[in-house]
């Protein structure tokens, strides 16, 4: 089973100590909804645990990931994905976008565009795919980059506020596409202030607040929590 | 506009469209030193546009500063630096460029690289950093990834390129002084210029200014063509 670990993790930007975590795991099977103010730190979370950005202090480990050759050093990338809150499409037609992670997926040129096609179809794409990603709604371009993310199957993946810009149509599409995810077994972390359709799926709930982060999960009585001590105000095991 | 005027303009055309060999030996000189100086010069410099705009490393203010002020800098007075290089005397005399297009080719180097590597700077750290996120989480390596980013980018990069390569086409003062204006050798089509001027040989002068005219007008349009696709980008 593939995992990513965060140990003894400072995350700091400048004299700002945004987060502490003695120790922090998500692993595939997972689905956790991330929670926080804004300005918590939710997004840097995200990214420290996609291996996009380093921690001040304190070390990101992998477990279960396939061993890589000597010109890549962070396994992380393209196995965790990160989607934007606002995603970022790249410069040409719907198609380009859902074809760019074709060369670094391991799948055979049949199954992924056989995994395409599926995106397209799931994400109601099929009538905007020779149309420029940029003219796209906003409810568009979500749909898009999860579509995006679904055809490369990630171990992981993060949603930064995936719903933000849906309308209900949107968002039952993207549902199903996550839905599928979930059902393979891809480790999920959506953040996101409020609930949505997305946080019903999860199984349980960090929480960035203090400059800690806490962890529950969901009970018939309300929200089990491990709070943060007052001995160790910054310091939470989260899982 | 009089007669002589006329006939001046008559004659340069002229000399183009007949395919005078002098004055297509003076394009063919100015063409393929400045494409050999850009050629040699524009993936390095690209390169450290990147690492200036995403690096963080000692020494980076003070080299994005000295690389605008070589911008600035008289293109005679870098022809006077590569002379007293390449001269007998100097640390590259041993080369024996002087008065060659090699030697040219280095001087025009020197001229394009600051605004190579200036404008690709600029280019770059006006880039969404999303975009580089995204497509180092989706798989590329950081190779692939600077790729997308160039992708991204292609108006400015190729206005970068065309401003680059404007300048060293365009350029006398380093021509003249490491090259010499030797006739079918080092002589371009600033350096003619110059030359056919000071004779009083205007229809000449015309054509190679018709040349370099005609040139601006393709990159121009082209570029502004470029322009005109590109779609503003919503986040």
């Amino acid at each position: 089973m593939v995992k990513v670990i965060a140990q003894d993790i400072e995350m700091r930007f400048g004299e700002r100590t945004l987060f502490t975590v003695e120790r922090l795991q998500l692993a595939q099977g997972q689905t956790i909804h991330l929670q926080g103010d804004n300005g918590s730190g939710k997004t840097t979370l995200m990214k420290l645990l996609a291996g996009l950005v380093s921690p001040t202090k304190g070390k990101v480990s992998v477990q279960g990931f396939a061993p890589l050759p000597w010109w890549r050093s962070n396994p992380l990338l393209g196995k965790a994905v990160y989607l934007h809150q606002h995603p970022y499409l790249f410069d040409g037609s719907v198609e380009y976008n859902l074809n760019y992670p074709h060369p670094f997926c391991e799948m055979s040129k049949q199954q992924l565009e056989q995994r395409t096609q599926d995106a397209i179809h799931k994400a109601d794409l099929v009538h905007l795919t020779k149309q420029a990603a940029s003219s796209l709604s906003g409810g568009e371009r979500q749909r898009l980059a999860i579509a995006r993310a679904w055809i490369m199957q990630p171990k992981l993946l993060m949603l930064d506020e995936p719903t933000s810009n849906m309308d209900t149509y949107s968002q039952e599409l993207v549902l199903s596409m996550v839905k599928d995810l979930q059902q393979i077994g891809t480790g999920m972390l959506v953040s996101s202030h409020q609930s949505c359709v997305l946080t019903s799926l999860c199984d349980q709930s960090w929480q960035i607040a203090d400059q800690g982060i806490r962890s529950s999960t969901p009970s018939k009585e309300g929200i089990n929590s491990d709070p943060i001590t007052l001995q160790e105000p910054r310091y939470v095991i989260a899982n | 506009m009089n007669d002589g005027w006329l006939a001046l303009i008559q004659q340069a055309f002229g000399l183009l469209f007949s395919l005078d060999p002098d004055v297509w030996a003076i394009v063919s000189v100015s063409f393929s030193v400045s494409f050999a100086a850009l050629a040699i010069t524009l993936l390095p410099s690209m390169i450290l546009g990147f690492m200036l705009a995403f690096g963080q490393f000692p020494g980076r203010w003070f080299i994005t500063n000295m690389i605008q002020t070589l911008q600035s800098i008289p293109t005679v007075v870098i022809g006077l630096l590569v002379y007293l290089m390449l001269t007998r005397m100097g640390p590259l005399g041993d080369l024996r460029w002087l008065f060659t297009q090699k030697g040219m080719i280095l001087g025009q180097m020197l001229i394009c690289a600051p605004v190579l590597v200036s404008m690709s700077q600029a280019a770059f750290t006006s880039v969404d950093r999303r975009a580089w996120e995204t497509s180092r989480t989706l798989g590329a390596s950081w190779l692939r990834a600077i790729w997308t980013l160039c992708r991204e980018l292609k108006v400015p990069l190729l206005l970068a390129i065309v401003a680059g390569f404007s300048r060293i086409l365009t350029e006398v003062g380093c021509s003249m002084m490491v090259g010499g204006n030797i006739a079918g050798v080092t002589r371009n089509i600033p350096t003619a210029i110059a030359l056919e001027t000071s004779k009083g040989d205007f229809a000449q002068a015309i054509a190679l200014g018709l040349v370099l005219l005609i040139l601006s007008l393709i990159l121009n349009f082209t570029l502004g063509t470029l322009r005109g696709k590109a779609e503003p980008r919503s986040h």
